[in-house]
């Protein structure tokens, strides 16, 4: 079996990342289709899909539902199913506040707080956050047998990994803490540090944002102590032996400069590094078998001689790129996919999907 | 116009095409992987060639355009990468992180000793935190600067990758909603004044002949016109499969055309990557089509480059390629 197939067959949560725009959200789809079809209940947690892939799960903007939709015609496995969910950073922060800050009162207060609106949807790293939250919650309702998690494109890795360990730091923050003790008022913060930051806020941006600011903080408080514990459980699903993390990269020396400082990042946090997948790669022609004339004037002989020594010459390219990954991968599965020419539909995931499990990588 | 316009008899100094002289700020902005970074540096050398003193600012700090461009990598420290004795022209290069620009902008407004101590870096965590978008306020801000100060007759911004540019872009218009007054306030309509300035500030979109970055940029275009005011320049498609009409035909009729008879195994290798090739051709002019219809902007061209991993060379070749006159749309579409 590929280690794709075993993934795809005996993990319970699947995390793909990876630089910008080389197929993570694709690969996650390909790969829950593929477990539904062996008979899994998947869900797809997607960031961003590109339109007609959104369409094919069913998830599209303009229905955005916001809770998983089960992908119509995906399988016919008789105890197969695939779910699809978009993750949108504002409102999983909104439905957190909700089901977290407890009475009602205080959850509209909190998302009424202009300073929370800005916030929800902008703090550094909340779609990171969110992605890790949201699988907080679809791991501990155990209704599935595979959850399959796309992430947003991390730049630099820690962002990702980091994410929650950032939002609690910012919860125990010092300055943080002295502004939510109850009752006390904002003119008497006698900490210099908060004084000063909040000489700092009012200096810069008025004292109403100053208000909003400590209004926002003190609804929050009570909460960091659920949000610190969802994070340090999440660090362990992250970790578990039934997670696989598969890192995506296109054979462009950009993107895999960028895969190869996450793999990094995902070795040194203890991520479960189980499969590189290198997608987008071109066809390797087949050899000429002969040299081609020197003093060809131009013409349309010319231009496919020209095409196929390009062509060459970038495989090549590439495949020495993807050389550094592969020294890299340890035990860690190196995956080659093609670029192929519709994968956006059920059929061309299925495609994809193929050369995901392939026996052959 | 900034950039020296007449250089005609002035030997191999490449003229600056009239887009690129248009304001002092340009803003490069697309999705992630598209190239805007490789767009940014081929502006800033082509400029430089016309005789124009460029700086090039990588804001999420891209350090690899230095090399790129004949220096070491970019830092906070401003550098001089590439001089050009024959125009005069030059590129420096520098990042610029919002920390940093946090820094220079208390300076700036002679704040004191106790404020400093409140921007210290756990501080700064909490401010950039408490007031989103501040970060690329910040930012935006020490641009504006650099323009006011005429810091270079071209300043080249590289706008923060995937999914960053629009909120990036935005964060001055959305304090304006946020913040009523004060110092914040202040620096967000200057912001924003100056992005919608058409005469100080451009923006350069970047895209792929591809239908998801189509899609993207069509409504990126849109968002930042008419939420910002932007001014935008011609649209820039990279990484375009050069025409080659000889892909119309399998090998063995093109061989006959150009009167020579080839072996079986050379047919089939080469009718293999004509295949391939026509696909690409066919779905890229499939995306041209789309973006007449979709994006009435001139746009530029840039070629796919045989290789994964760009060389200081190849930067040359697209500043060339970006040279050229935009094509206007409904010209493609005919
Ligand atoms: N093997 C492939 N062959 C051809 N096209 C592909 C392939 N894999 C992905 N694509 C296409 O590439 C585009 C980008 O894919 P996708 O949205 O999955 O990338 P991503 O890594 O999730 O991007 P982002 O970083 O923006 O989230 C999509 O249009 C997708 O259909
Ligand atoms: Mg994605």
């Amino acid at each position: 079996m590929s280690t794709l197939q075993s993934v795809v067959h005996d993990a319970s949560l699947v995390v793909t990342c990876g630089p910008g725009g080389v197929g993570k959200t694709t690969t996650a789809a390909a790969l829950a289709l593929a477990a539904a079809r062996a008979g899994r209940r998947v869900i797809v947690v997607t960031v961003d899909p590109a339109r007609r892939l959104a369409d094919t799960l069913g998830i599209d903007a303009s229905a955005r539902s916001h809770d998983p939709v089960e992908v119509v015609g995906a399988t016919t496995h008789p105890t197969g199913s695939l779910w699809a969910q978009m993750l949108d950073a504002e409102s999983t922060f909104d439905r957190m506040i909700a089901d977290r800050a407890g009475d009602e009162q205080r959850v509209q207060a909190i998302l009424s707080n202009p300073i929370y609106r800005s916030i929800a949807g902008s703090l550094a790293g909340a779609q990171e956050y969110m992605a890790i939250e949201r699988l907080h919650q679809l791991w501990t309702s155990g209704e599935y047998d595979l959850i399959v998690i796309d992430t947003p494109p991390s730049r630099h890795a820690i962002d990702l990994l980091a994410a929650p360990d950032r939002l609690v730091t910012f919860f125990s923050h010092p300055v943080y803490r002295v502004l939510t003790v109850p009752g006390r008022s904002f003119a008497r913060v006698t900490n210099a540090g908060s004084s000063a930051f909040l000489w700092a806020i009012r200096r810069l941006a008025g004292p109403k944002v100053v208000e909003d600011t400590i209004e926002f903080f003190r609804s929050l408080s009570g909460m960091e102590a659920g949000l610190r514990q969802r994070a340090a459980e999440t660090a362990q699903i992250l970790r578990s032996e039934e997670t696989a993390f598969v890192l995506v990269s296109s054979p462009r020396a950009e993107a895999i400069d960028e895969a190869v400082h996450l793999a990094g990042a995902l070795r040194d946090g203890g991520f479960p590094l189980h499969a590189m997948v290198v997608n987008l790669v071109h066809p390797t022609p087949a050899p000429l078998g002969m040299e081609v004339p020197a003093d060809l004037p131009p013409g349309p002989l010319t231009d496919q001689f020209d095409l196929h020594r390009e062509l060459t010459a970038l495989v090549a390219d590439e495949a020495r790129e993807m050389n550094t990954l592969r020294t890299l991968a340890d035990d860690a599965a190196l995956v080659e996919v093609p670029l192929l020419d519709d994968v956006q539909d059920l059929a061309g995931l299925a495609v994809l999907g193929g050369h995901l499990l392939s026996t052959a990588g | 116009m900034i950039l020296p316009d007449t250089l005609a008899g002035m030997g191999p100094v490449r003229a600056t095409p009239v887009w690129l002289g248009r304001t002092r700020v340009l803003v490069v902005v697309g999705k992630g992987g598209v190239g805007t970074s490789t767009v940014a540096a081929s502006s800033a050398l082509l400029a430089a060639k016309g005789g124009a003193d460029v700086l090039l600012v990588a804001v999420d700090g891209k350090p690899g355009l230095g090399p790129l461009l004949g220096g070491q990598p970019l830092g906070p420290a401003e550098q001089t990468l590439r001089t050009f004795t024959r125009g005069g022209g030059r590129v420096r290069g520098r990042t610029i992180s919002p920390e940093q620009a946090f820094g220079d902008y208390l300076e700036l407004k002679g704040f004191g000793r106790l404020l400093r101590r409140a921007a210290s870096a756990a501080s700064f965590d909490l401010i950039a935190g408490s007031t989103p978008g501040m970060e690329h306020l910040l930012v935006l801000g020490k641009i504006k600067e650099l323009d006011r100060e005429k810091a270079a007759d071209l300043i080249i911004v590289d706008v923060p990758p995937a999914g960053h540019a629009a909120p990036f872009l935005r964060s001055a218009s959305a304090l304006q909603r946020a913040v009523a007054s004060g110092p914040v306030r202040d620096q967000a309509d200057e912001v924003s004044a100056l992005l919608a300035d058409h005469q100080r500030c451009q923006c350069v979109l970047v895209t792929l002949p591809e239908e998801t970055p189509v899609n993207e940029v069509v409504e990126l275009a849109y968002d930042l016109e008419d939420d910002l005011g932007l001014a935008l320049a011609p649209l820039v498609v990279n990484a375009c499969w050069p025409e080659r009409p000889g892909l119309s035909m399998s090998a063995a009729a093109a061989a006959k055309q150009q009167h020579m008879t080839l072996p079986a195994a050379t047919r089939r290798a080469l009718d293999g990557v004509v295949r391939f090739g026509r696909a690409r051709l066919d779905s890229q002019h499939e995306q041209f089509a789309r973006l007449d219809e979709a994006l009435p902007l001139p746009r530029v061209q840039l070629p796919r480059l045989p290789a994964a991993r760009l060389l200081p060379a190849h930067l040359d070749l697209l500043a060339s390629a970006l040279a050229a006159e935009p094509i206007m749309p409904q010209r493609v579409s005919q």
